[in-house]
């Protein structure tokens, strides 16, 4: 008998009056004991199961057709009580945001406590030796210590790590995890999902695994399934989907991830994003027709029906069999392993960051180093990554390049003119040379200001603001350099989607062509597709404007693809730094070691 | 007008504040067309008069008279003046002097942050009341004296909202980019920080008003606020209590016009803060 088991489950969400389906007819069987990956970009309709299964819907959102079975018994028919019994017990969750599943205010112990009260173990004796049992179990050492801290005490990985030992603890049935590593470091990564899986095989429990990453899905489930607009486009046993997908949504989804082999090869770009909910009312045929490479003119008349392949392999497309056929085409190179120019853009010497932290009564002030000794250099139209784990001094080395801190010892050297103290000659030089991408677009784009503004902002700053028309004129081209459209112009940001806001952040920072651009994780919070198309953009805006570039990622294989040459920071300092290949292909030090390993194997 | 604007003016709160603002306004700019007569002006044989609707009422005096015989409707009036004035030139001016100070202290930090912030603490570890009065024992009496004091009392208000508020705000990335652009400490502060903050500080700006329409009664109340020859809403008040129970209406009258200003100020600014808050905002959706 199946654990989980969804029979045409339909999703509808209203919106302004007119019902839009969120989640159209997708089934599913889960075994006891196995893992379906269910894989998706934003947008798909992927976190609407896990909400279904939960009874979480958001308001307005309803479960208007099929079936979702529970070991045979309708959830979608329970009454309360019967829901609350499973929830929590029989079924569990994994949420994505480990710190804001805990509560801040109470202790870990407390908070796992309570879990266990709620299952019934009466004898607090009891409650108390099973949470240690689980906590050892979720690899977290010193359990004792951990139940009287407090969820800030502890990093987003321990967290974690509490909320799978608690996911687990009521032995359920089935488990549904949520982009559980979304928000971790990637090494940390790593570790989660290896122990996610040790624990799903100790309780024999089955998994729904929901993620963006289909190389993460392919190193954990055993099925797969693909979501498109809200509906399964392909399903079956990872290896099947994997070697020979039969959807073209699930190849492109492959080859716009960057490889990590050695020779490298061309991202697949998929234009475009995926529909909203409000197109998606007025679309008609295959949903996946007008960015489907290998679309004809029938896919656009009807829905195509889902086509068995093999055995429990299916997709939801008419010509299964150009699918394979689908090829990156020839894009513009990337890592470009070009000589050591003479003179270099960027000089950084002996470069110290030390931050005093403040004097308690009985504490006396300690220094912490967060950059030691960094010493590296970066040439014109050079793309130089940055890698190393959050907390490895990254950030704060950006800051000291773009003079948002002084640094407490060494020297920068930026275009030929010393730039070390944050003096007003070196704020004018810094103005003209170098220019900073931000993270998250939604924190980099003033709410209040329309696009045409935003990218243009450079030409309000100083003495001199340019007029009106002029300003226009130049939003205009960066617009179209960016790939968007002029009407883009008089919107405002919450108008756009992420991948437009992106783009709109890189085009203001290159708005008056700085030499060298710091980009912060810039493609980390994009979905695959998305991050394909900012990657080659960044190299095409390269070969117009002319410009070097730092590089900062945890992702090693979207470096590998950008950058000819690389820095490796651990614990502050630079621990190995040189061309690309080369670190790739022979790293020396232990922790460079320790990141490749952290990248999903390719398929 | 931008859709923001117009929802703001839909919502009913709103819409009935601005409404009984406006009133109160028109009031006090048209006092001496409308008034009756003259609010100074005494008339011995006919004091404590009722309203004009009860048996023993006078059609001259729609709200009958006081002590002096003085018209209750003019004087009500000329309070509105008074009390108006208070309320947007002390409002306005602690706002001023609190958010020039709260934006400088959020955006820099550090000294001066700790100095004002300070100061703030010292400063609100008073009683406001006690403040005022004691600020106006200082000051003497007068309307401009009520106006500086309010100003003294309540810029403390402004300054600490706005410098957390400014705090958060400059947390952004994009108030970071724009130093990177080039733009001067002035300039981000006027063309970032502000258009984020405006929304806050005209929230609180009209809840001062309403603090500053009470505080004005209460000084007029203890006869520190305004000089005795100017018609004032705590002043009559005051001048009623001896005659409570001959004549109530005296006393009903200026309280229930103090009620509705500040009642007034209080569902705008309501009505602005839950127009302006996108966390109220998303619940509602």
């Amino acid at each position: 008998m199946s654990v989980l088991e969804a029979r045409d489950l339909t999703v509808t969400a209203r919106m302004s009056g007119i019902a839009v389906p969120v989640l159209r007819e997708v089934s599913f069987r889960l075994g006891p004991g196995r893992i379906l990956g269910v894989v998706g970009e934003s947008g798909a309709g992927k976190s609407m199961i896990g909400r279904a299964i939960a009874h979480l819907l958001p308001s307005g959102f309803a479960i208007t057709g099929g079936s979702l079975q529970f070991e045979g018994r309708n959830l979608t028919e329970l009454r309360h009580r019967q829901r609350r019994e499973l929830l929590g017990r029989a079924i569990s969750f994994i949420p994505q945001g480990p710190l804001s599943a805990l509560n801040p205010v109470r202790t870990i112990g407390r908070q796992f406590d309570e879990h266990l009260a709620h299952l019934g173990i009466r004898r607090r004796e009891e409650r108390r030796e099973r949470a240690l049992a689980m906590l050892s179990a979720a690899r977290l050492s010193d359990p004792w210590r951990l139940l009287e801290r407090y969820p800030h005490q502890l990093s987003g990985g321990m967290c974690q790590r509490v909320l799978i030992a608690m996911a687990f603890a009521s032995n359920p049935r089935l488990v549904v995890a949520d982009e559980p590593t979304t928000a971790l470091d990637l090494t940390i990564q790593a570790h989660i999902v290896e122990l996610i899986a040790q624990m799903q095989q100790q309780h024999a429990t089955a998994l729904v695994f929901i993620t963006h990453d289909l190389r993460l899905a392919a190193h954990l489930c055993d099925e797969i399934m693909v979501m498109y607009a809200g509906r399964a486009v392909e399903y079956g046993p990872t290896r099947a989907v994997l070697s020979a997908p039969a959807h073209p949504y699930t190849r492109c989804l492959q080859l716009a991830n960057p490889a990590m082999c050695p020779q490298g090869r061309a991202l697949y770009l998929l234009p475009e994003q995926m529909p909203s909910l409000r197109e998606l009312a007025r679309m008609s045929g295959c949903r996946f027709a007008p960015r489907c490479p290998v679309a004809t003119q029938e896919c656009l008349q009807s829905e195509p029906p889902i086509i068995s392949h093999a055995a429990n392999h299916w997709a939801a497309c008419i010509r299964p069999q150009v699918t394979l056929q689908i090829v990156a085409q020839p894009a513009l190179p990337g890592a470009i392993p070009g000589a050591i120019p003479a003179r270099s853009l960027l000089q950084v010497e002996n470069l110290h960051k030390r931050y005093i932290t403040a004097r308690h009564m009985l504490r006396s002030a300690t220094e912490i180093s967060a950059v030691r000794n960094a010493e590296f250099g970066i040439a014109a139209n050079e793309f130089v990554g940055l890698v190393g784990e959050s907390g490895s001094g990254k950030s704060t080395l950006a800051k000291l390049l773009l003079g948002l801190e002084p640094p407490s010892a060494g020297r920068i050297v930026l275009d030929g003119e010393d730039v070390t103290d944050c003096s007003a000659h070196a704020r004018q030089v810094r103005i003209a040379t170098v220019q900073m991408v931000f993270q998250d677009p939604q924190s980099a784009l003033n709410p209040r200001r329309r696009v045409a503004s935003i990218v243009t902002q450079a030409m309000e700053a100083g003495r001199q603001p340019a007029a009106r028309d002029e300003r226009i004129k130049r939003a205009k081209a960066l617009l179209s350099d960016m790939g968007l459209s002029a009407e883009l112009a008089m919107r405002y940001p919450a108008q756009l989607s992420g991948g437009q806001r992106q783009r709109i952040n890189v085009a203001r920072a290159l708005c008056k062509v700085p030499k060298i651009l710091v980009a912060d994780e810039v493609v980390s919070g994009l979905d695959v597709s998305i991050q394909a198309q900012l990657l080659q953009l960044l190299l095409r805006l390269r070969d117009e404007f002319q410009f070097a570039m730092l590089f900062i990622s945890h992702d090693l294989s979207v470096v590998r693809h950008l950058c000819s040459r690389v820095l490796v920071m651990y614990r502050g300092e630079i621990v190995e730094q040189g061309p690309t290949e080369a670190i790739f292909a022979q790293p020396q030090h232990a922790h460079t070691r320790a990141l490749l390993s952290a990248v999903p194997a390719e398929y | 007008m931008s859709p923001a604007v117009s929802a703001t003016l839909r919502s009913g709160r709103v819409v009935i504040g601005l409404g009984l603002v406006l009133f109160l306004g028109m009031c006090a700019l048209l006092a001496p067309l409308i008034a009756p007569h003259d609010p100074a002006e005494q008339n011995l044989l006919s004091i404590l008069l009722p309203p004009a609707w009860s048996p023993d009422g006078n059609q001259e005096f729609p709200f009958g008279t006081d002590s002096l015989g003085r018209c209750i409707l003019s004087r009500l009036i000329y309070g509105a003046r008074t009390a108006m004035v208070v309320a947007i030139v002390a409002s306005l001016g602690a706002m001023l002097l609190g958010s020039i100070l709260g934006h400088v202290c959020g955006y820099f930090g550090g000294i001066v942050d700790w100095v004002v912030g300070r100061a703030v603490d010292v400063w609100m570890s008073f009683p406001p009341v006690i403040l005022s009065l004691v600020l106006m024992v200082g000051l003497g009496t007068g309307l401009d004296k009520v106006i500086m004091a309010i100003i003294l009392v309540d810029w403390t208000r402004f300054c600490r909202v706005l410098r957390s508020e400014v705090l958060v705000v400059t947390q952004r990335d994009y108030v970071t980019a724009a130093r990177l652009l080039g733009f001067t400490h002035w300039q981000t502060i006027t063309r970032e920080i502000l258009p984020a903050t405006l929304p806050l500080l005209i929230t609180l700006l009209s809840l001062e008003m309403a603090v500053a329409v009470v505080v004005e009664a209460i000084l007029s109340f203890v006869g520190l606020g305004v000089r005795a020859d100017e018609a004032a809403w705590g002043q009559m008040i005051a001048d009623a209590r001896q005659y409570i129970y001959q004549s109530p209406w005296n006393l009903l009258f200026p309280m229930f016009a103090i009620i509705i200003a500040v009642s007034a100020f209080n569902l705008l600014g309501d009505g602005l803060r839950r127009a302006f808050d996108v966390r109220l905002a998303q619940l509602a959706r």
